[in-house]
Order: C-alpha cells, then structure tokens, then sequence
C-alpha cells in the first residue's frame, strides 16, 4: 500500500506559513520549467492548457514571457506553418 | 516640480515596477512581493539603496542569498530537501506587456514609499523610499530575510530617513 502523506502538524504558525510561500514558489518553479520544456518539445498552448486545467489562451498569456524570444527563423517558419 | 523632474520620476517607477515583476518572475512567483520591490530598487540608478544596505553589510548578492536561505529553510521544516537551484533573472525572461500587479504587502509597500517620498518634499522616488517602505511589513518574507541577515528592521528604516534626509539637503 502507497505511503500516506500526511499534512504537517503546526507547531509554529510562522513557520507554517512560510513553508506554503516556499512550497507554493518551488511548485510554480517546476511548473514554469515543466511547461517551457514542453513548448520545446513541441506542444502547443493547448495542449499544455488542457493538462493544467486552463485555457490555451491562459496559458500562453501566463507562460508565454518565460520563453526565450523566438529568433527571426523561427518566426518566419511559424508564420509559413500556419499558411 | 519641473517637467525634468516628472519625467524621470516616472522612468523610476517604470524601473522600479518592471524590475519587481522580473523579478518574481525569475523566481517563480506569481506576483511581486515586498522583496522583489527591494531587489528592483537596489538596482534604481540612484544608488541610494544600495549605499545604506552596504552599511548593514548587506550587498545584492547577500540580499539573494538570503532570501534563497529563507525559502530552503522553510521547505526543510516540511520535510522538503531545501536545496532549490536559485533561478537566474538575468537570463533574458521576459515581462508580459500588461499593466503593474502585486502581492497586497508589495502594493501598499510602493503606496508607502510614494508617500514617503511626497512627505520628504524629494523631486523624485529614490531606492531608499522604496527600502524604508517595505520595513514597514512586520510579517512575511522580507522581515524574515532581514532576521536571516541580522539586520533590525527599525534601524534600516532609520539609516533610510538618514540617508534621505541627507539627500535632500544635497
């Protein structure tokens, strides 16, 4: 049988809370990597949109400025793409 | 005050605002906080941030450090291996062109040195504004950095009104 995480017991309310900014910033971390490997990888907004529980459009606005600016190639190959 | 002085208040704020929020970008907060607003005005060109943080021993790097320090001691009091890889904001990320937002603390901490700044009769917001603002936040992440630092909240905000008065007088 799986290990039961428990919820720690609070000892120190400051430190608890604090333990949920850090937790709450290391999550956001992996998210934000997980989603730019993803794009790297060839998903598009949607489909990272709908694994997350959120729109495309969320999606992109969200994460979208912590990719690296696409160069001018790139950009011209994704607008002959959609052509 | 002058034309001059209004423009460069303004290129302050829009330095100091889009310096936060690359900053908790980079490191992986939704919103800017309290923190990010002190990381952005150690960079103001102004200096006057940096100048009374040197005076507490406190420099950029050791200000990161810290803050690093205090996020992987929390995660260690949940069990969490508190050995997280620091992002870096100077890696080219970008902010998302949409209007200034923040963390409640973060937005009455720039409210405060807005009127702080008013208060002093200064031409423009200064990093020192901006510093002796956020020591007014007795709870939350920026008080417990400067714990980790050794630093008394009430005397930094002091050197700040010091170094700001000092300022003024030219």
């Amino acid at each position: 049988m799986a290990e039961v995480i428990e919820v720690p017991a609070v000892d120190d309310t400051q430190a608890a809370l604090a333990a949920v900014l850090a937790l709450r910033r290391l999550a956001n971390q992996l998210e934000s990597a997980a989603v730019v490997h993803a794009i790297g990888a060839g998903w598009t907004w949607a489909d990272v949109g709908q694994t997350l529980g959120i729109s495309a459009q969320a999606a992109h606005k969200k994460f979208a400025p912590l990719l690296p600016e696409p160069s001018p190639r790139s950009r011209t190959r994704s607008r002959k793409e959609k052509q | 005050m002058s034309f001059r002085d209004k423009a460069a208040d303004v290129r302050t704020v829009n330095a100091l605002l889009t310096g936060a929020e690359q900053e908790a970008l980079a490191a992986g907060d939704d919103l800017p906080g309290v923190e990010h607003l002190v990381l952005a005005a150690l960079g103001l060109p102004d200096g006057t941030a940096a100048d009374v943080l040197v005076g507490f021993g406190v420099s950029d790097a050791s200000l990161r450090a810290a803050l690093a320090r205090v996020h992987a001691d929390a995660l260690v009091s949940v069990g969490v291996d508190g050995s997280v890889r620091e992002p870096d904001v100077a890696a080219g990320r970008r902010v998302g062109p949409r209007g200034f937002r923040a963390t409640a603390t973060a937005d009455q901490a720039f409210r405060a040195a807005t009127a702080l700044k008013q208060s002093s009769g200064a031409d423009r917001l200064l990093g020192a504004h901006v510093v002796a603002a956020a020591c007014e936040q007795e709870r939350g992440t920026f008080p417990r950095v400067l714990q980790a630092l050794g630093v008394d909240r009430a005397a930094l905000r002091a050197a700040c009104e010091e170094k700001l008065a000092r300022q003024a007088r030219g």
